[in-house]
């Protein structure tokens, strides 16, 4: 986040937060993040935020299905054909192995695409708006940009104290 | 919300945000590592350094080490195997299930059952590496490209299928694990004062930032996550079922097989969570959190699951007697319910389906000793099981010429030993290093569930 460019509403209480950015969305002040220790579901709903991600894992838990049923097809039937028992070779028992590694595929891509798509990796360095968010703060971040005049930050200011913010900050 | 109420109160004594952070960070942060973790530890690491005996006997000697024979040729190794296995499902099955049924009153237990999960799953893996006797082409098991044709593996056994959900199953289950602690990692990170714990839990945290995009694919990831493993616990069990029911043993070939061993899987794993968690509120003093509200909805879980298991038990020796078939009646009745393994019975059916239906009394469940107690013959029942299927089947077969009994030997016992120190010295550390309960999900829950305590404190005026 760049520096001296942002208003941060600190609440500490969750349905003053939501009813914070509620109340900007009302007045179409564009809110740039919300930051909490824990899940704000109506937080989504408000910024109209949506996620693609279950697509993406059905995709991938189908490809699962469809690339092990491929290399049992060919190691059991194409490469090296083994009869026992006079029983098929092609044999519905596949579907167990397909069953467990559809789920690890699904798994293992879903977690990837987590990661890549927030950008997360193992010692990433953070700024975080106010540190407090990680343990009992809720924050509202938003940008200012060069159309915020005097009135508006003020009225920003009185929105986010009237719905409950017990301080606002800029950075 | 819808289900809260129900439940009652699931964070007692009036907790703030911070004092939910400071709780759970106590025991890794700012505390002093108490003398009991030390002692604990040494105990655990006695018994695994016991192990390590035990395996490299194996190794050296041979499987003749142990007191497997040409009947009985499945020992203390399989019976552990399976009880680890069955412990192994507590996690998952707990936070999993739990999770996807939006129970709330998961979210104090769920990370150390899952943490169960990984050393148990990771303990009963020891058994079959070890029996294969050569345990450097312990390779052979995964299909790989090879000068023997390629000869592939045999898809349709239940062994190869055992390796491939076992290995999903610890994979899946770890990464879940891992995903949901990313979060209190972060947390660990801001608020720790230590320049090492601050570089470590950071480079843990993958950089997490807790804004509502990052929550919301974090929420959807990690319920995705969940859903996917949540049939794991059904096929994982399963499959290990079916190691013994294609098999064509009298005792052994059976189709209630899958669904019983699901479900004692759940029973063991649910009483080991109940045999710990009674254990670290204790010692953490996190009876706030580990309400005995929590503890009263797992004994009423192990009631019910316990009448599943007497009902399966009746099933079983019903079918033997309905099915005509004098080896299976053998079996039952001659060597199971009667006959030289009667003690070994008889003990798992006092301990899984008997002595846990005492949890039906509302006193009995509001004392934790007892609850206590119950757990570890639950425990205990759970491995009798594992003896009862493994053993009476195999020692007496059609052929009378080839009837054995079978003993561990020292050796067996030592591995056996080895894997409860592997098991809780994995605990320990997890005690020790990592937030023992889910720190955002905790405070997720803390302003519903206080609510709870005022609706009911105003209905009681």
């Amino acid at each position: 986040m760049k520096a001296n460019n942002h208003i941060l509403g600190v609440f500490d209480d969750p349905d003053a937060a939501t009813t914070a950015v509620e109340q900007l969305v009302k007045n179409k002040i564009a809110i740039k993040d919300v930051f909490s220790p824990f899940p704000l579901e109506h937080v989504w709903k408000k910024l109209k935020m949506k996620t693609r991600i279950p697509y993406l894992t059905f995709t991938f838990g189908a490809l699962g299905t469809a690339s092990v049923y491929g290399f049992l097809y060919w190691s059991s039937v194409i490469n090296y054909p083994l009869i026992f028992g006079g029983k098929p070779t092609n044999s519905l028992s596949f579907v167990v192995v397909m069953f467990v590694l559809t789920i690890l595929s699904g798994v293992i891509f879903t977690l990837l695409t987590y990661l890549v798509r927030e950008k997360l990796w193992p010692g990433k360095q953070v700024n975080l708006p106010d540190p407090r968010t990680m343990d009992d703060k809720f924050v509202i971040v938003i940008e200012k940009n060069k159309n915020m005049d005097e009135a508006l930050t003020k009225k920003i200011d009185d929105l986010l104290k009237n719905s409950g913010a017990v301080e606002v900050n800029e950075s | 919300m819808y289900n809260a109420k129900v439940r009652g109160v699931l964070i007692e004594g009036g907790k703030t945000y911070q004092d939910i952070t400071r709780d759970v960070l106590r025991p890794l942060d700012t505390g002093k590592t108490p003398l009991w973790w030390w002692i604990a530890s040494f105990f655990a690491s006695a018994m695994l350094v016991w192990g390590v005996w035990g395996f490299y006997n194996t190794i050296v000697n041979g499987i003749g080490t142990w007191g497997l024979n040409n009947s009985v040729s499945w020992g203390w190794a399989i019976i552990n195997f399976v009880w680890w296995i069955g412990i192994g499902h507590a996690g998952t099955a707990f936070s999993i299930f739990l999770l996807v049924l939006h129970q709330r009153w998961r979210t104090s237990i769920n990370r150390a059952a899952e943490a169960m999960t990984i050393f148990a799953v990771m303990a009963a893996g020891m058994f079959p590496l070890i029996h294969m006797g050569r345990i450097w082409n312990g390779f052979f098991i995964m299909p790989y490209p090879n000068t023997r044709g390629p000869l592939w593996d045999n898809f349709n056994s239940p062994l190869f299928w055992d390796v491939v959900a076992i290995s999903t199953y610890l994979t899946a289950s770890f990464l879940f694990w891992y995903v949901g602690m990313m979060p209190d990692f972060a947390t660990i990170r801001e608020k720790t004062t230590s320049a090492i714990k601050k570089k470590v839990y950071g480079i843990l945290s993958f950089g997490w930032l807790g804004s509502a995009r990052g929550w919301l694919r974090f929420e959807t990831a990690a319920l995705l996550m969940g859903g996917l493993t949540a049939p794991l616990v059904v096929s994982v069990h399963s499959i290990v079922a079916m190691d013994f029911a294609a098999g064509v043993l009298p005792g052994w070939h059976s189709t209630i097989f899958p669904p019983f061993f699901v479900i004692g899987a759940i029973f063991s794993g649910f009483s080991m969570v109940l045999t710990l968690m009674i254990i670290v509120r204790k010692v953490y003093k996190y009876e706030d959190y580990v309400t005995k509200g929590h503890l009263d909805a797992i004994a009423r879980i192990l009631t019910f699951i316990s009448l599943i298991m007497g009902v399966a038990y009746i099933t079983e020796a019903f079918i033997a007697w309905y099915s005509d078939s004098p080896y299976e009646m053998y079996v039952f009745f001659k060597n199971r319910i009667t006959g030289p393994y009667a003690f070994e019975f008889w003990a798992m059916i006092s301990c899984n389906a008997i002595i846990p239906q005492l949890f039906w009394f509302k006193k009995i469940r509001k004392n934790i000793t007892i609850v206590f107690i119950i757990s570890i013959f639950i425990n205990i029942g759970m491995w009798f099981e594992r003896f009862v299927i493994v053993v009476t089947s195999l020692s007496k077969t059609w052929l009378p010429a080839t009837w054995h009994t079978y003993h561990p030997t020292i050796t067996e016992i030592a591995i056996y030993v080895g894997t409860l120190g592997f098991f809780f010295l994995g605990i320990l550390l997890f005690l020790r290093l990592l937030p023992v309960m889910a720190i955002s999900e905790l405070k997720g829950i803390l302003k519903e569930t206080s609510s709870v305590k005022k609706i009911n404190e105003n209905e009681s005026k």
